[in-house]
């Protein structure tokens, strides 16, 4: 291989001066170049962009999908994919309505609905990792049927009528700078985001996420529980698929059963545009963070001038093929293809 | 020059940004013989093939091919100039047939049907000048690594190829296959086809070899006659300077207690062993053919395979059902690949090095983790830039080491090591050895597989000799001549004297 070939070399290679550094975090944090150079241009076609109130609004916006799109993050490190969020997303929307609607406790609901989310997840990761069967296939299954129950717990009507208190998850706002105040479900998904970053950062399971993805035998042979690593990935998963569901069910004060249609697909676009491998093993949270806001931002832009969503449909698909050989051509560089 | 077919001038080959695979590499090949390459891993040998076969293209320099100057932009260019590659992991697709793989981007067809008839005609044509028995209709998975290498050569035969590049074909050949395959190159050769040939084993050189280029720093140093070389000459011309061969130094008796004993273990695939006992302190060999159980054997002691029966580790029963419970019990396994088996290759060289002793704690303190690695690595003499560089960037021999190390930062006292010397040079391997030889001498009970019987050879105590899943004969390596031993492996059973 070239790589063993150079080893001798480039261990003697002088230490890169601090243009260089600069060049290398550039690299390394793209996205967020993209994400400012969006940003720029957004500023510049609207003087509303820039305002504290459409700032506040993005990030509502872009809450439920960020916080699917952290949960899918992990998935996708350990080399697998999870389809079946967005239904995830609708089965927990519709579950915490009902039991509102039953007259449980918003507390007692919300509880009971993550956890249902988490067995979910955790379900198709056992089957997944027990069984040896690609994720793809299980959670594409789960796709199916989890949006068949949603459509069995009413028939299909949705639950309207919830109590105000659980409104207040989603919309409370909370006054971060003077003048600016974020909802708390926008402050939820950014509180999410440090959370799972510090999770993969900082802690040993968050090592074992990125050992099993960037080469599960290698992982299994040191010891690692890989089998419980991926289940738990998907578990976390269907965990925040609930918590995206609860939120839009409270933002909506609504449980729709055909919500969260292909909020999947949105989640692992945002996931594979924040520079995490599908292959697995690499990747951040923070990537994903800006990827998701940079997708907002986009669709910002197209209402504000005024472009129907024909439009940013495909204008967002191209972005993401850019965005992806832009990475295929940073790895290669790095000498990684 | 009389005879050339292919002559390299000068070729050299940066990357970017600043790194040198190939300084001034020169090369000249005639019709109709084997001429091997040698060099130590990093020496430039692999970049060097891959610019012949187009895979890469050269920063300076020129590659001249019957006299005249190419420039293969691909593979599939180079194969259409009539030079072949075969790499260490054959290119072929395993689930295929023979005829199907032999034709594979180049199949006879008209209007984009393939003219079966044609193909297997020139299938047929093409495994009989290997010699070949098996049938074209067997897919390639299902035939044995020598036959599958049959077929890779077969594969350039039929694309004329004037000249066959084959990278370390021995690797994973045992000696009777790779003679079949040394009788194939040698008729090869007298058609009047030239076979570039890489390995580091002398041995094989001296029997296939008639010219030698050895390769040192991405510069040619000298091309030999194979027949009036000796082999300290070559060695010298690998490593710079005169270093010796691995050989068998005496070696203290082994006082330890038993540490672990197997009184029986029965397995897939027929995998039966009784009776082998390793002592805190020594150095266990298991030599044999490939697939004659070793790997599983390891695999099986490790957790990693399932298996019935009775072993005994430390003084208590030893039944583990994973890889951590074995690791628990302080066994640590270096496995077979360790690209594939052995390494996260993009994760950074500390977190590899780590990776087991993370287990029980909640935080991943990665200035802990590197703090523990580096006199581990160091004492290991592991030759890197940074802790936090990707193992992938290493060289074969201290990527083993990292592996290595793993278990020493663990704190492991049983290790098993498979194959460890594989794809490391003459100088990695006698330091991969003296490492061994040090964890035993500071009380590790060892056991190591490998199917260069030299190798362990020179330094175990004992050497099990396994054949077709079982463990046939215990030798003391001191006592008896390594031609008893290596006979075993071969014939088996009824030729070990009780």
């Amino acid at each position: 291989m070239s790589s063993t070939e150079t080893a001798r070399m480039s261990a003697s290679a002088p230490q890169p001066g601090l243009g260089r550094k600069l060049v290398d975090i550039a690299i390394e944090y793209n996205f967020v170049l993209i994400f400012l150079v969006v940003v720029a241009i957004a500023a510049s076609l609207s003087d509303s962009f820039l305002t504290f109130g459409n700032v506040a609004n993005l990030f509502q916006q872009a809450a439920v999908v960020g916080v699917v799109a952290v949960g899918m993050t992990f998935v996708i490190l350990t080399g697998n994919i999870d389809l079946s969020v967005g239904s995830v997303v609708a089965l927990c929307g519709m579950l915490v309505a009902v039991l509102l609607s039953a007259g449980y406790p918003p507390f007692v609901a919300v509880a009971l609905t993550a956890l249902v989310g988490l067995s979910c997840g955790a379900a198709m990761g056992a089957i997944s990792a027990l069984a040896q069967v690609p994720s793809f296939i299980v959670t594409l299954a789960g796709l199916v049927s989890f949006r068949g129950i949603t459509y069995l717990l009413t028939d299909g009507v949705p639950v309207s009528g919830l109590p105000q208190g659980f409104a207040a998850i989603s919309s409370t706002m909370v006054p971060i700078l003077p003048g600016f105040a974020l909802t708390s479900m926008a402050l939820i998904f950014i509180v999410l985001c440090i959370v799972a970053g510090i999770v993969l950062r900082f802690t040993v399971f968050g090592e074992y996420v990125y050992a099993t993805g960037g080469n599960p035998e290698a992982a299994r042979l040191s010891g690692l529980p890989t089998r419980l690593i991926v289940t738990s990935v998907f578990a976390i998963s269907g965990l925040m698929a609930a918590l995206g569901g609860i939120l839009l069910t409270s933002r909506l004060r609504i449980g729709q059963p055909t919500a969260a249609q292909g909020l999947e697909l949105d989640a692992i676009a945002a996931v594979v545009l924040g520079g995490t491998s599908l292959f697995g093993g690499r990747g951040s949270v923070l990537g994903t963070f800006f990827a998701v806001m940079l997708l907002q931002v986009l669709r910002n832009i197209f209402n504000l001038l005024g472009l129907g969503s024909f439009y940013q449909m495909t204008i967002t698909g191209l972005i993401i093929i850019a965005a992806i050989l832009l990475n295929r051509f940073i790895d290669h560089r790095k000498g990684r293809g | 020059m009389e005879g050339e077919i292919l002559a390299v001038r000068n070729l050299s080959k940066r990357f970017p940004p600043n790194i040198v695979a190939l300084e001034a590499a020169s090369l000249s090949v005639r019709r109709g013989e084997v001429h091997c390459l040698l060099g130590a891993n990093g020496a430039g040998k692999s970049t060097l093939l891959k610019i012949i076969a187009g895979a890469y293209r050269q920063t300076d320099g020129a590659l001249l091919l019957d006299g005249r100057e190419v420039h293969p932009r691909s593979p599939a260019e180079a194969a259409r100039l009539g030079i072949s590659m075969i790499y260490q992991e054959l290119d072929l697709v395993p689930q295929l047939t023979v005829e199907q793989n032999l034709f594979l981007g180049h199949a006879p067809a008209r209007m984009g049907f393939i003219d079966r008839r044609t193909r297997r005609k020139r299938a047929q044509q093409a495994l009989s000048r290997v010699g070949a028995t098996f049938p074209l209709d067997a897919r390639v998975e299902t035939l044995s690594v020598a036959n599958q290498q049959l077929t890779a050569i077969a594969r350039s035969l039929t694309m004329d190829a004037k000249i066959i590049i084959m990278d370390e074909p021995s690797a994973s050949l045992n000696e009777t296959e790779l003679g079949a395959v040394f009788e194939v190159i040698r008729e090869l050769v007298r058609q009047g086809v030239a076979i570039l040939y890489v390995s580091h084993r002398l041995g094989e050189l001296r029997e296939i070899g008639d010219r030698v280029t050895v390769l040192r720093s991405g510069r040619t140093i000298d091309t030999f006659e194979v027949k009036s070389t000796p082999d300290s000459v070559l060695v010298e011309a690998i490593i710079g300077k005169e270093r010796s061969l691995v050989e068998r130094a005496a070696r203290p008796p082994v006082t330890g207690e038993t540490a672990l004993r197997v009184n029986r273990l029965s397995g897939a695939h027929g995998l039966e062993i009784s009776g082998l006992e390793v002592r805190w302190g020594e150095v266990v060999g298991l030599a044999g053919l490939n697939g004659s159980g070793r790997t599983s054997f390891l695999k099986a002691l490790f957790g990693a395979h399932a298996f019935q029966g009775d072993i005994v580790l430390d003084g208590k029963p030893f039944h583990p059902r994973s890889p951590a419970a074995a690791i628990r019990r302080g066994v640590g396994l270096v496995p077979e690949s360790r690209k594939t088996e052995g390494l996260i290759l993009h994760a950074p060289i500390y977190s590899n090095a780590t990776l087991p002793s993370l287990r029980g704690n909640w935080l991943a303190r990665h200035g802990l983790q590197k703090q523990k690695a580096t006199p581990v690595l160091n004492s290991l003499s592991t030759k890197y830039g940074r802790p936090e560089q990707a193992v992938v960037q290493l060289s074969g021999g201290n990527q083993q080491k990292v592996v290595l190390s793993k278990w020493i930062i663990n704190g492991a006292r049983v290790l098993l090591l498979d194959e460890p010397s594989r794809g490391l040079d003459i100088g990695a391997k006698a330091d991969l050895y003296n490492l061994v030889d040090k964890l035993a001498d500071e009380g590790a009970a060892v056991i190591v597989a490998s199917s260069e019987l030299d190798e362990i050879y020179a330094a175990c105590d004992v050497i099990w000799v396994f054949h077709e899943g079982r463990n046939i004969g215990k030798f003391n390596p001191s006592t008896t001549d390594r031609d008893t031993i290596l006979k075993a492996t071969i014939l088996g059973e009824d030729h070990v004297q009780h």
